[in-house]
């Protein structure tokens, strides 16, 4: 940390075509105690948040919780992020941390309850659809950590080296763990099509 | 798409895929996000609130350490001050009485010093 940032309060001197402060001048202001900052980090950062949550957990509200808890984590672990380092990848795998243990006080949840009150996924824009309805059912059958691999890797291109740093697995178990799930959604989704 | 790794299972299904994304979609309303980040921050400020409870409390457990400490200190110096004036007493007590005896005896001019004292101590 040799460098030392402007005050978050100092940005407006800059004009106004600039790109507003980088990252790391934020992460340094977020530091120093600057809300403002930590605001902003806020705001760029909690879709990819979200993205990362939402590949763990099984629902929305879940998800949600889980980038709540990560943002907590990270405000305050911050003083110990080193600015030089990326910051999403730093906070990513926090909140991946908080969805696991979402997932982890769900299923203790989920044990005590009566298998009707399992929560359901949020909005299903084509909830009528058969195929997606049974894949949702799927996903929620798949280990959490296989649900999270397919996600990420299928649905938001990360490569399996990424997903391990990300999940804290040796990348051969992110490759083994997809698949897994892949095969377990196509066994389920054989069965629905051949039935349609 | 293919993987490294060859069998059907590892080729990506596009069908399952485009159904995935919409299961996990993140939420597109720009309000939606406003939202949240209200809420994260509110979530923040409500950890940072249960950390100076926390912070305050460790304050207080600092002041009543201290508080317990200097009551201990001045406990102690009542006892050993106590206990010094009981041995003092009980010392006092032992040599006042033959001087007593003696100055009694000394007073009524019945023995001389030497005598009254010798007859103080053997009296005891």
């Amino acid at each position: 940390m040799t460098a030392v940032a402007l005050p978050w309060g100092q940005a407006p001197r800059r004009a106004v075509t600039e790109r507003p402060a980088d990252e790391r001048d934020l992460v340094l202001a977020a530091q120093r105690g600057e809300r403002a900052a930590f605001s902003e980090l806020v705001r760029r950062h909690q879709r990819r948040a979200y993205v990362v949550a939402r590949s763990i957990v099984i629902n929305h509200e879940d998800a949600e919780d889980a980038v709540q808890d990560g943002f907590l984590h990270a405000f305050k672990a911050i003083h110990r992020f080193l600015p030089d380092q990326a910051f999403g990848a730093w906070l990513h795998r926090i909140v991946a941390n908080a969805a696991l243990d979402v997932t982890r006080r769900r299923k203790v949840r989920d044990a005590d309850e009566l298998p009707e009150t399992v929560a359901s996924p949020f909005r299903d824009p084509a909830e009528g659809g058969e195929l997606r309805r049974r894949l949702a059912e799927a996903l929620e059958t798949l280990p959490a950590r296989q649900r999270s691999v397919i996600v990420l890797h299928d649905v938001e291109g990360y490569k399996h080296a990424e997903i391990g740093k990300l999940l804290d697995i040796p990348e051969g178990t992110a490759r083994s763990d997809l698949h897994y799930a892949r095969s377990h959604l196509r066994q389920v989704l054989g069965a629905v099509r051949s039935g349609l | 798409m293919t993987d490294e790794l060859t069998g059907p299972a590892l080729v990506r299904d596009d069908e399952v895929t485009n159904h995935l994304r919409a299961i996990v979609a993140p939420p597109a309303a720009e309000s939606y996000w406003a939202g949240l980040e209200r809420r994260i921050l509110a979530r923040i400020e409500r950890g940072q609130d249960q950390g100076r409870w926390w912070a305050l409390s460790e304050r207080a457990y600092q002041v009543g350490l201290l508080a317990a400490g200097l009551t201990l200190v001045i406990a102690g110096s009542v006892f050993l001050r106590e206990r010094a004036l009981e041995r003092r007493m009980a010392y006092e007590s032992v040599i006042e009485t033959p001087a007593r005896s003696q100055q009694v005896f000394a007073r009524r001019g019945l023995v001389p010093d030497r005598q009254a004292t010798l007859r103080a101590v053997t009296d005891h």
